[in-house]
């Protein structure tokens, strides 16, 4: 039987300068990716139908060449075509820069109903109301940020440690929206709670491993070891429930239930990186320097 | 005796909770409320009393602003209401006075605009020609017009007999205003037009004549309304009113409304009847007779009589004089603010004040009743495998069943128990909702993990004494960890962002119920486990 066992890290061997090298390299390049797409596209994220406005049909697959004719019965060509096998639907996505949606929806429908396709769903956004969601997106994910932090300096109440936390948790949440746009996975409200939630989850193991350095007896490097333990299976048991979640909803095609999996799966993993390299470089700094200052 | 209950009380407490959640999901008495003309068995959807959401039920939402602009501040210089719309309208071409509304309270003074053609510098100038000054002019329309409008389509869809649907307002962070619909069951076109229909409402005279009581039709019908007002409060005195006025203008060679309703009512012996005060409207909607001697007014919807008015003394003297067609007005009194409320629902017959601007602002979102109940049944398979997936890896991790076990059922007693809690507060479970109760297991396990890691660390657990203090460390990390979570999920919760706000209540409330009864009770359970050896 296959056993997990967490693996002992040997500290010692590296200096701080080397352990925290490798999560800052990665949260540059995550930045650069983002400043980079938001030069090239004019937004930092592919955004997702609730952002930019337009509409959004589920058309049912009766096995005559759908796609087919959704190409060509259209009088607007399709911006995307998506097929999900389990559900025999595809989802067809028009985007409306400026135009009328409401009548746009209508239309398609019309146009869809007259080519004998059946809509099992039609979502339909209007621009102004999508510029309207992302600003509170935007301000929702900064304000859940910013009491976090609070939060964290007054459990901890040192500057250092609580520093650690919310740059580790700073970086979990800007390498998944980086990894979001390499994977062309759209930005939309379920990804935006999935980011929240990174939030959340990710504090945890770094609650958990400065709680072990600094409130409890003991060497530092046993400290840490005893931490990661614990902090360890608790990060991938919530990555397998994740991962799990993402391919089972990929495979039925529910988006929001995909994309909170994947965004989730990413964060875990970009926090194992940053809670066990940034995390306990800067702590052991503290401990060992900072503290005789 | 007492003493098996206090030592283990979390875990008894745990069970209260489960059975609880089971009576919320399974009782009769906690079915959701059937809707009117619907039996018990067509409320209540499957075996337990849930109430699915729009996407996992099919139907349709439509959100959106309602168009206008309203000055607000303004300073009426003594004038009544009705003058000053009367002269902001003057002032732009082509808007009638019913598209023009203000409202006076303690805490708002303002004239809005409810035509879609009138755009914000029109209206602003329109409101510096008028010569009252105000503050300055928002998009939107006052709360009296939302709150009108909510009503109008509660009307519409209760009438409609669509059970389940609802109508919310809804401030978004810009401080604007939104109509929400949710209309389960429903296609996307079937909800705008019934969004869009409206009646025919006419007021009728029914008078006493020699065989009983008789009724002269149309004294009034839909079009010579210029203007219907909100429901209003009396500042002085009791009672409520809304305001009308009559159009007193008409194509060549017609008489005006006005005057042929000023001439019908001196016709039919109003001025003679109401004499004083005291005299009543006695016309008994169950029989359709008057039962004094005196004519009434007769409010009709679609035909039928919704409801009855007498008239005021003065007013019934000026239209004698003839002198009431100059000003058209009058008011619809009757002592309840709510009865006000429903006259001026019924007026309008299903008109909305102002045009909910779907294509502009708005969105809209259909889902089939077929797509809904593959979405159930989807996310019903997900849950369940991101909880094998959580159980095997705890298995691999402990290789111990006494203890990941427990771990297992403790986290889905977490869920189970957010489930009774939806069914008890009639929550709808939506996608959002369900991906909530994983994130819920997630950190549930998560934290299990944490107590089960520091109770076994360091060597044997030989008494309660250790025990306990090896769990109050663990509880330290959870604490902070539940805290974390609620402080960076609760801007969700008020944030108006669709569906998000199901997913943070529930791992709100799935942190808060984790960290209040099921951790602690996993705590009692491992240690009963481990220090029975």
């Amino acid at each position: 039987m296959i056993a997990i066992e967490v693996p002992e890290v040997n500290y010692t061997e590296y200096s701080n300068r080397q352990l925290v090298a490798v999560p800052l390299a990665v949260l540059a390049l995550a930045l650069a990716i983002i400043l980079g797409w938001y030069l090239v596209t004019g937004a930092p994220a592919n955004l997702g139908l609730a952002f930019t406005g337009g509409v959004e049909l589920r058309v049912a697959d009766d096995g005559g060449n759908v796609e087919e004719r959704i190409e060509t019965e259209f009088d607007r060509q399709p911006d995307s075509i998506r097929s999900i096998p389990a559900d025999d639907v595809y989802v067809v996505t028009f985007r409306a820069a400026d135009e009328d949606p409401e009548g746009l929806a209508e239309e398609l429908s019309q146009q869809a109903d007259d080519a004998g396709l059946t809509t099992t769903a039609i979502d339909q956004v209007s621009p102004s109301f999508a510029g309207d969601t992302a600003r509170t997106a935007i301000f929702g994910v900064a304000l859940a940020f910013l009491g976090m932090s609070v939060l964290v300096f007054a459990l901890f109440r040192t500057f250092i440690p609580s520093l650690a936390v919310v740059a580790s948790a700073f970086s979990d949440l800007v390498i998944p929206v980086a990894v979001m746009n390499l994977l062309g996975i759209q930005m939309t409200l379920g990804t935006i709670a999935a980011l929240l939630m990174i939030i959340g989850y990710s504090v945890d193991s770094d609650i958990l491993l400065n709680n072990s350095v600094l409130r409890r007896t003991g060497d530092f490097y046993e400290s840490v070891s005893r931490a990661m333990r614990t902090g360890i299976t608790m990060t991938l048991t919530s990555m397998a429930a994740m991962i799990v979640m993402a391919i089972v909803a990929t495979v039925f095609g529910v988006d929001l239930l995909r994309n909170i999996g994947i965004i989730l799966a990413v964060g875990l993993c970009a926090d194992l990186m940053n809670t066990y390299l940034l995390n306990v470089s800067l702590l052991r700094w503290y401990k060992f320097e900072g503290v005789k200052r | 005796m007492l003493e098996p209950i206090k030592n283990n009380w979390r875990i008894l407490l745990l069970v209260v909770v489960v059975v609880g959640a089971s009576i919320a999901l399974f009782a009769p008495q906690f079915a959701p409320e059937t809707a009117p003309g619907e039996n018990q068995s067509e409320a209540s959807q499957g075996i337990t009393n849930l109430q699915y959401g729009l996407d996992l039920e099919g139907g349709t939402r439509v959100r959106a602003p309602l168009e206008g602009y309203t000055a607000t501040g303004v300073d009426f210089a003594g004038d009544d209401p009705v003058t000053a719309e009367r002269a902001v309208a003057d002032e732009l071409d082509g808007v009638q006075l019913r598209d023009v509304g203000s409202s006076v309270g303690e805490d708002e003074r303002a004239i809005e605009v409810t035509d879609p053609a009138v755009t914000e510098e029109e209206f602003r100038a329109a409101m510096d020609a008028s010569g009252y000054s105000y503050e300055g002019v928002r998009p939107g329309v006052t709360a009296e017009t939302r709150d009108l409008t909510q009503s109008i389509i509660e009307g519409k869809i209760n009438e409609a007999g669509l059970s389940g649907g609802s109508v919310q307002q809804v401030q978004s962070l810009s401080g604007e205003y939104f109509v929400l619909v949710e209309v389960p069951g429903e296609g996307r076109s079937d909800v705008v037009s019934l969004l869009q229909e409206r009646g025919t409402v006419q007021i009728n005279i029914a008078y006493p004549s020699e065989n009983g009581t008789a009724v002269e039709e149309g004294v009034l019908t839909q079009d010579d309304f210029e203007n219907i007002g909100t429901a209003s409060q009396r500042d002085r005195g009791t009672g409520s009113y809304v305001p009308v006025t009559v159009r007193n203008t008409a194509a060549d060679g017609e008489r005006p409304p006005a005057a042929t309703f000023q001439q019908a009512v001196v016709d039919r012996g109003f001025p003679a009847a109401y004499q004083s005060e005291g005299d009543r409207c006695g016309y008994n909607p169950e029989t359709g007779e008057i039962e004094n001697s005196n004519p009434c007014l007769l409010l009709t919807v679609d035909g039928e009589v919704v409801n009855s008015f007498g008239m005021d003394p003065g007013l019934a003297d000026s239209m004698e004089s003839g002198s009431w067609a100059d000003s058209a007005n009058f008011e619809l009194t009757t002592p309840e603010f709510s009865t006000a409320q429903e006259i001026s629902v019924n007026l309008r017959a299903g008109a909305l004040p102002a045009e909910l601007d779907i294509s502009g602002e708005g969105t809209s979102s259909t889902i089939s009743a077929a797509q809904g109940e593959n979405y159930k049944n989807y996310s019903l398979v997900t849950g369940i495998l991101a909880v094998f997936a959580v159980a095997g890896m705890v298995f691999l991790r402990y290789r111990e069943p006494a203890v990941a076990l427990p771990m297992i059922v403790t986290a889905l007693a977490e869920v189970y128990a957010l489930l009774g809690f939806a069914a008890l507060v009639s929550y709808p479970i939506e996608l959002a909702v369900i991906a909530g109760f994983i994130a819920v297991v997630g950190t549930g396990v998560d934290d299990l993990v944490i107590i089960a890691d520091e109770v076994m660390s360091e060597g044997e657990v030989n008494s309660r004494k250790v025990f306990d203090s090896r769990f109050r460390r663990a509880f330290w990390v959870i604490g902070a960890a539940a805290a974390t979570t609620i402080v960076a999920m609760s801007p969700l919760m008020v944030l108006s962002l669709g569906d998000l706000s199901g997913f943070a209540i529930f791992t709100i409330l799935g942190v808060l119920i984790g960290v209040l009864i099921t951790r602690p009770a996993y705590g009692d359970i491992l240690r009963r486990l481990l220090t029975i050896r």
